[in-house]
């Protein structure tokens, strides 16, 4: 399968079915609410206890883990390949590079469900976790995305 | 990836120190910057107004960024 022919939204979709819970975080994220930046991944961050369901979701699109279950639970996240690259954050908890936990846990019950048609949703976090997740990277783009976002959210309080 | 690609793509995943974290974020957003974002948001979402548009319009536009990169290479 060459790159452009992955079919995203059966991606999104296998997931759903699947009842994993899982939050696309990163640029997509972004995309969805309406900031058009550059992004060649898929980023994701799942419940611990749903690898098994979200790689057999991601199987039906013919993408493959680089590592066993019981190795991306002590790693805190591993990656799915084949068309496309999709990183899937499976800890349950992350530190941002200035602040305090963010669990998993936490931020679910505050995750904000996008309907991609009417029968396809995937759920992102909250604006203000998506901001947390942008921090647990010190890298300069994840900054930059942190500004954009906090502009974001500065017009949707207006 | 082509060198200097792949040198751009360095740069911008560099992982910063603190310092520099906490300047990057506590660096005040200007009117401009502001004003640009905005724009950028209104143009963005007027042309594509649902969330399967803006992802299609993410994957050509990452679509045409890698062609072109291998069109440098080459």
């Amino acid at each position: 399968m060459q790159a452009g022919e992955f079919d995203e939204l059966a991606f999104f979709r296998a997931i759903q079915d699947a009842g994993a819970r899982a939050l696309l975080i990163g640029r997509r994220a972004l995309v969805l609410l309406g900031l058009p930046v550059l992004t060649a991944d898929y980023d994701f961050w799942i419940a611990i206890e749903n690898i098994a369901i979200f790689n057999d979701a991601a199987a039906k699109c013919d993408l493959q883990p680089t590592m066993e279950p019981d190795a991306a639970r002590r790693r805190g996240r591993y990656v799915l390949e084949h068309a496309e690259h999709v990183d899937v954050l499976v800890a349950r908890s992350m530190t941002p590079v200035d602040g305090i936990d963010v669990a998993f846990e936490t931020i679910w019950p505050r995750r904000r469900t996008i309907a991609l048609t009417p029968e396809t949703e995937l759920h992102i976090p909250h604006l203000d976790d998506l901001i947390l997740t942008k921090r647990f990277a010190a890298r300069p783009k994840d900054l930059e995305d942190v500004r954009l976002l906090t502009i974001l959210k500065s017009e949707s309080n207006t | 990836m082509t060198g200097r690609s792949a040198n751009i793509a360095a740069f911008a995943n560099r992982e910063l120190g603190l310092d520099d974290v906490r300047a990057y974020l506590e660096a005040p957003v200007s009117d401009d910057e502001r004003e640009q974002t905005i724009a950028l948001i209104q143009w963005f979402t007027r042309r594509y107004r649902t969330p399967l548009e803006r992802l299609a319009y993410v994957r050509r536009a990452y679509a045409r960024w890698r062609l072109n990169a291998l069109l440098t290479r080459r």
